[in-house]
């Protein structure tokens, strides 16, 4: 009996190391081939967003002022068309819909262009219904139900639309804010927002009138955060641009690590501007000084 | 020996124990009767000279030398009883009120004996120096300044300590007595006509003074700070705001950037115009993010001259740059602009030139010239999408490496394209 309580309570010690040393553990960043080149082999120029959405990868290759198509397929990838429009000169963040309908925002215009999967141009998305003062986004993102969140950086708020862009509710940024630059909605329909100044994640739980600190100032683990991205866990992925890293929190906004650095060789970054996590946790990153689009398997 | 024997002895022991510690915290150094206050002046006998100033440290005047001072041994300087920083605290304990929204820095560093002798002085409070000149020692921006002004503020000229506490503020910022406008308005009462004509009858009694005033006095009439917004030095407050009868006179006829285009229509359809803005100006601050639309000191109605005011934001970036061993001469000069472009610009991290070559071009002539290939048609080893350019080797705000190189050159930086000289 003794015996038996004793191989028990061992068995549990080891347990329990297991699984705490899983939950420290953080998770990994596993290299795969990066994207360089459109279908006719011309290479990206400073690609600033990228959109992932079942098979489909979109990336906006701003400096050659074009959105560019890919199919993925587990760890390949293949090019499927290039979309320029005279209406998009600078694509500077995209997302898509249910449909691969693309929302792409101009950085010269500060519109979102509404393009099908065809690469027609719909016309620009714009907030409708009772919408005061003037909008300006910045970013945006469309979730699973085609919700469209825009981040509006005229009157610090989050516009929350239904597809059709009418207005369902507003949220304001959070009280003291440094420069609110991007945000992210993870599967549960809360909204979260990367401080980029007070190095800060904020959360607006679904249907909450305000948005709340989600863990503590983060000025030790990154330089300059300038997106955010979630997968379907709810970790959290900060695009750090002036460190050159990926930051990891928790659900949670508890720190777990941090990876990838500076360089210009494969699996390096060099002032990423955004990312994004598909469904099976493959990481596509717009590596903006490196003129590429970098894939990594993200593993535990 | 018994247990009561035992136990009565160790009593006796504490009790004498504690009576001897009590005697020697009341005389430690069981100095001789008489010697208190004159041993120490038989070897330092310039100290007799200074006990004649008028201003005496209490406890040099008691002759306590030894409350300061260990005449035996000491780990801190001076044979001082504790360390510089914290000896003067052990009796001024409530010198900076708890918790105090500002604080003068050589208070809290300890460094009391920046403005205070501890000994003895000819100045009230010990201070070393009388009045304005104590301040100006370190303060010496605002000293050239306040000689220059042509338009004095009175108290400025009276004494820093009319308006500023030396030590710390409870409830204010910049060491002030009181908050803004409180504490201009005890002088300048806004209840006068003459308060109101010089405001153009703008209620400001509750507005911050020093939005448009130099509180140190000035070069510009009404003491404006040095370099005004236009309307502001024309007395056309009117041109942003509503007019002086309306009830909520301050409120500005348009809302953040649109106020400006009023006036600045040509330079923002420029700023708009370009494919890359710089957030700020668009944001709900807009223009206030950066400029005062009042007066300012700085060029271009700038809040704070470029690396406070770029540091703002981009805290890492200035703080990256001062941990950097070698500096690009315009970034440790705190020329933010001299590359980027504040406003929009057209190219990558708001660069003032689509080519990295031609920016750096502009100062550096001799990379015309330059034997390692760059330009369009070197392909930069490491990454085929890249070709070669200035930015290749050098980090642009600075590095710990010679000429602000990305590796150390002698072993790293070539080999991290020319591979096959890899040691």
């Amino acid at each position: 009996m003794r015996s038996a309580m004793k191989q028990i309570m061992i068995a549990s010690m080891i347990l329990a190391a297991a699984t705490g040393s899983h939950a420290a553990e953080p998770l990994k960043f596993r290299q795969m081939a990066p994207i360089y080149v459109d279908g006719k082999g011309a290479g990206m120029r400073q690609p600033e967003s990228v959109a992932c959405r079942g098979n489909a990868l979109v990336v906006a290759d701003t400096g050659n002022g074009r959105l560019l198509r890919y199919a993925i397929a587990g760890e390949t990838w293949t090019p499927s068309g290039e979309i320029v429009l005279p209406q998009l000169p600078s694509p500077i963040r995209v997302d898509m819909n249910s449909k691969g309908e693309i929302f792409a925002l101009d950085g010269s215009s500060r519109k979102i262009a509404r393009v099908a999967s065809t690469g027609e141009f719909l016309g620009y998305f714009a907030p409708t219904g009772d919408v005061q003062g003037k909008v300006v986004p910045r970013s945006l993102r469309v979730d699973r139900d085609d919700g469209v969140y825009l981040l509006d950086v005229s009157a610090a708020r989050v516009l929350v639309l239904d597809p059709s862009g009418k207005i369902l509710r507003e949220v304001p940024f959070p009280k003291g804010y440094g420069f609110i630059s991007d945000l992210a909605v993870d599967d549960g329909g809360n909204i979260l927002l990367l401080d980029s100044v007070r190095k800060k994640v904020s959360k607006v739980a679904k249907n909450s009138p305000e948005a709340a600190p989600l863990g503590e100032s983060l000025k030790e683990e990154a330089y300059f955060p300038a997106a955010i991205a979630t997968d379907k866990q709810g970790t959290i992925f900060l695009v750090d641009q002036n460190g050159s890293g990926i930051v990891i929190l928790g659900p949670d906004g508890s720190f777990r690590g941090r990876r990838l650095s500076m360089g210009w060789k494969d699996g390096f970054l060099r002032y990423p501007a955004q990312m994004c996590v598909t469904e099976n946790g493959t990481a596509f990153i717009a590596d903006r000084g490196n003129n590429r689009v970098d894939g990594f398997l993200i593993t535990e | 020996m018994t247990l009561r024997t035992k136990t009565a002895l160790i009593l006796l022991a504490i009790v004498s124990t504690a009576a001897i510690s009590m005697s020697h915290a009341q005389d430690k150094f069981r100095l001789k009767p008489g010697a208190k206050g004159k041993v120490c002046l038989t070897c330092h006998e310039a100290f007799k000279e200074k006990l004649k100033l008028p201003f005496i440290h209490t406890p040099v005047k008691a002759g306590d030398c030894s409350d300061c001072h260990n005449p035996h041994t000491s780990s801190s300087g001076k044979l001082l009883s504790e360390n510089v920083s914290r000896i003067c605290f052990s009796c001024h304990e409530g010198i900076v009120p708890a918790k105090a929204r500002s604080t003068h820095k050589v208070v809290t560093e300890g460094n009391c004996v920046k403005c205070h002798d501890p000994h003895a002085s000819k100045n009230r409070n010990n201070l070393l120096k009388a009045g304005n000149e104590l301040c100006f020692g370190c303060h010496q921006r605002i000293a050239k300044e306040v000689a220059g002004n042509e338009f004095k503020h009175n108290p400025v000229e009276k004494g820093c300590l009319n308006c500023h506490n030396p030590h710390g503020s409870a409830n204010t910022a910049s060491l002030l007595k009181s908050d803004v406008p409180g504490i201009c308005v005890a002088c300048h009462k806004p209840d006068t006509p003459s308060f109101g004509k010089q405001h153009m009858g703008y209620p400001v009694a509750k507005s911050n003074c020093s939005s448009c005033h130099d509180p140190h006095g000035s070069v510009t009439r009404g003491i404006l700070w040095g370099k005004p917004h236009q309307p502001v030095a024309n007395k056309m407050c009117n041109q942003c705001h509503l007019d002086p009868s309306s009830p909520e006179a301050l409120k500005t006829r348009k809302a953040g950037v649109d106020l400006c285009r009023g006036c600045h229509n040509e330079k923002m359809n420029e700023i708009m115009g370009r494919k890359r803005v710089h957030w700020p100006v668009v944001d709900k601050m807009s223009c206030q993010n950066c400029h005062n639309p009042h007066a300012s000191r700085e060029n271009n109605l700038l809040k704070e001259p470029q690396p406070a005011l770029c540091g703002e934001c981009h805290q890492d970036t200035i703080e990256r740059l001062d941990r950097s061993a070698v500096k690009h001469k315009p970034a440790a000069e705190g020329k933010c602009t001299k590359c980027h472009m504040p406003h929009s610009s057209n190219n990558v991290s708001l660069l003032d030139n689509t080519s990295p070559i031609n920016l750096c071009g502009a100062c550096h002539d001799w990379q015309k010239h330059s034997t390692h290939p760059i330009g369009e048609k070197a392909t930069d080893k490491r990454n085929r999408n890249l070709t070669m350019d200035c930015s290749s080797c050098h980090a642009p705000h600075g590095s710990e490496h010679k000429r602000f190189m990305w590796y150390d050159v002698k072993m790293e930086l070539c080999v991290q394209c020319h591979e096959q000289y890899k040691r």
